[in-house]
């Protein structure tokens, strides 16, 4: 697959007013196939909306560079970019109306008022905006300019379009609305999207691809599932869902629990962790080898859908399962065995200082 | 009710003293103009209670008596003043709007800094320094000085006693009045408005003419008023570097109050220089409405 956008061992370092250096993208490298939809996942100030910056041309690198469709971006000013962008605090134009604000992108290519209308309608129909374009913007909810920073991005059908947690002011069921246009706009345009959320299940839900980022690095970029079922190291690991980590000696074919139960392991002698999702944890006995665990129920909590318990175990502290809530619920205090299967266990070659 | 009651009588405490204050200093003034402008010039100054509209005629070409009579210099003074006060206006926009968007985006220690530079001037008399331009500007000024230093002129330029002088005088001195409310407006731009039409493929031109000018018009209209007023007035800067040349209506108006004790007539000039502002200050108001219906 050819690619659209790449990004090669990109560098950035600010300097920040108390008068030392930021390493804020520390050798980024990240290709996005055609019509791909890779989200940017990390903690705040990682360096994710410093990424997109660089993509949209606001800001230059030290070092590195941006490729898109086959040309380098290094000489070409942002507003010669084929790209744009729903920026994280909606930049609108607060002079315009909203129907101004849409329509900016074909305004400035020159093109007639009767296309420039229709289009405007056709994109506010999308975000669920109709019959607004006279508002003003400060007469607007939060949601409803973030709606319109997105159909102003799109209106002027761009190749690539770089979104900054542009779901972030909606409620979950717009939300959820929003996710199901956005991807479905996505796959009929024929777009690449690089979007950034602090939403992990938005991130599992909507993505081609995940880059999680740490410090100004990438950590890992996979599809949702190979991420989460087998993250790289411990930082993903944590990062992504909820997971219980439990350190494990290797000895080349075996490897052994700090409370002496052993699973199949053929892989290299050395420590490493065993990453159990808590949802692969259950009360009934799986087939074949499995590892059990002992404890207290120390708290459960009910989401409606299931209970989350916190086991309390002598060998590993606190372990979490996530148990389908059919009735059955676990009494605090009470003395269980969780099981889970000990087939196809991920280890992540690193272990905890 | 008593609650209503001592809130007018808060706010008549509040407003009352400055109230009273500009009707007396204001108002009054200003009523004590418009009556005496319709009044005959007495012999020995003053005024004396018989009406006329012939000051006014004098300047707008109805006068024909043997010492009210039409002189079309008035007039012609009047619009030059116009003119002169609108060239001040827009060299010291000009000259403002860039270094108010430089100083803007200054870091915040160097920016007050700036701004007091800018505010700098008015800790000096303004006669000072009007007299220090014409040290610069006359034939044996420095800038003629050094022009011929160069070897660019030969012989002085006439710089001083010229519209020249006088828009170069007016534009240093009325240039805070510009560059304040215009930096509050450009203050407050904000920047990622600027990248977010740049991102959707506006050049720096186009942004600047479809962004940054309608965002800062509030400043640019309230700059060039409160320029425009003191600047169609003035009589200072005509008398020290316009010299007898280039009168403005400010010094004929002097002249009609202090040298040729003519109230009446003076008072009918200074009601036409009223009459210009109020128009102004009128079409502004519908400007900034239909700004705001847009
Ligand atoms: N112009 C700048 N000058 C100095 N430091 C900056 C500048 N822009 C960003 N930074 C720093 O670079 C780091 C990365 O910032 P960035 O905005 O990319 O984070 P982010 O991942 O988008 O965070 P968030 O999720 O909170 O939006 C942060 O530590 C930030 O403080
Ligand atoms: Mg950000």
């Amino acid at each position: 697959m050819p690619s659209h956008l790449e990004i090669i061992n990109a560098r950035k370092a600010f300097r920040t007013p108390e008068g030392g250096r930021l390493i804020a993208l520390d050798g980024i490298s990240l290709r996005l196939a055609t019509a791909e939809f890779v989200t940017l996942l990390g903690p705040s100030g990682c360096g994710k909306t410093t990424l997109l910056r660089t993509i949209s041309g606001f800001e230059t690198l030290d070092d590195g560079d941006v490729v898109i469709d086959g040309i380098a971006m290094t000489q070409t000013p942002a507003h010669r970019r084929p790209v744009n962008t729903v920026f994280q605090r909606y930049a609108l134009f607060d002079h315009m109306n909203v129907a101004r604000n849409v329509g900016y992108a074909l305004e400035i290519a020159g093109r007639d008022k009767r296309e420039i209308r229709t289009r405007v309608g056709e994109m506010l129909e999308l975000v669920g905006l109709t019959g607004m374009e006279k508002r003003s913007i400060s007469q607007l909810s939060g949601g409803q300019q973030q709606r319109v920073a997105l159909a102003r991005a799109l209106a002027g059908k761009p190749k690539l379009l770089l979104l900054d947690e542009p779901l972030s002011a909606l409620d979950k069921n717009l939300r959820q609305k929003m996710q199901h246009e956005l991807k479905t706009i996505q796959r009929e345009l024929g777009i690449g999207f690089v979007f950034v959320t602090h939403d992990q299940e938005e991130a599992l839900t909507m993505s081609d691809r995940i880059a999680v980022l740490a410090h100004g690095q990438i950590q890992q970029v996979e599809p949702p599932s190979v991420l989460y079922q087998r993250p790289a190291n411990l930082f993903t690991a944590d990062f992504l869902g909820e997971s219980n980590l439990l350190r494990a000696t290797l000895d080349g074919s075996q490897a052994r629990l700090s409370d002496g139960q052993t699973f199949d392991a053929p892989r290299a002698a050395g420590e490493a962790t065993l990453l159990l999702r808590p949802e692969s944890l259950g009360f009934a006995v799986p087939e074949g080898p499995k590892l059990s665990f002992t404890g207290r129920i120390r708290e459960t909590y009910y989401s409606g859908k299931d209970h989350q318990i916190e086991l309390e175990t002598l060998a590993f502290g606190t372990i979490r399962a996530v148990i389908r809530a059919n009735g059955t619920v676990p009494e605090i205090g009470r003395e269980v065995t969780l099981h889970a299967s000990a087939t196809g266990l991920h280890l992540i070659d690193e272990v905890a200082p | 009710m008593s609650l209503t009651r001592r809130k007018l009588l808060h706010l008549l405490g509040l407003l009352g003293a400055p109230t009273v204050f500009l009707l007396i200093f204001f108002f009054g003034p200003l009523v004590i103009m418009l009556v005496y402008s319709f009044l005959t010039p007495g012999i020995y100054g003053g005024v004396d209670w018989i009406f006329s509209h012939l000051n006014y005629g004098r300047i707008l070409g109805w006068a024909d008596t043997r010492y009210e009579k039409f002189d079309p210099v008035y007039l012609a003074i009047f619009l030059r003043s116009l003119r002169l006060a609108t060239l001040t206006v827009a060299t010291s926009l000009i000259v403002s709007y860039p270094a108010a968007f430089w100083i803007s985006r200054m870091r915040p220690g160097r920016r007050d800094f700036a701004i007091f530079l800018v505010t700098l001037p008015f800790f000096v008399s303004l006669i000072v320094r009007l007299f220090a331009w014409v040290l610069i500007l006359r034939p044996t000024g420095f800038l003629n000085q050094g022009l011929m230093g160069i070897g660019l002129t030969s012989e002085p330029i006439e710089f001083l006693y010229t519209d020249f002088a006088v828009v170069l005088g007016m534009t240093y001195v009325f240039i805070p009045f510009m560059f304040l409310p215009l930096y509050s407006s450009i203050e407050k731009l904000d920047m990622a408005q600027l990248e977010a039409s740049s991102d959707l493929g506006a050049t720096r031109l186009q942004t600047f003419r479809k962004v940054v000018l309608p965002a800062t018009m509030p400043g640019i209209i309230g700059g060039s008023i409160i320029t425009f007023i003191p600047a169609l007035g003035n009589f200072i800067v005509p008398s020290v570097l316009g010299g007898a040349k280039v009168l403005m209506i400010g010094n004929l108006i002097e002249q009609q109050f202090l040298s040729a004790r003519n109230w009446p007539f003076g008072s009918a000039l200074a009601m036409m220089v009223m009459t210009a502002v109020l128009v102004l200050l009128i079409v502004q108001l519908r400007l900034t409405r239909r700004g705001e219906h847009a």
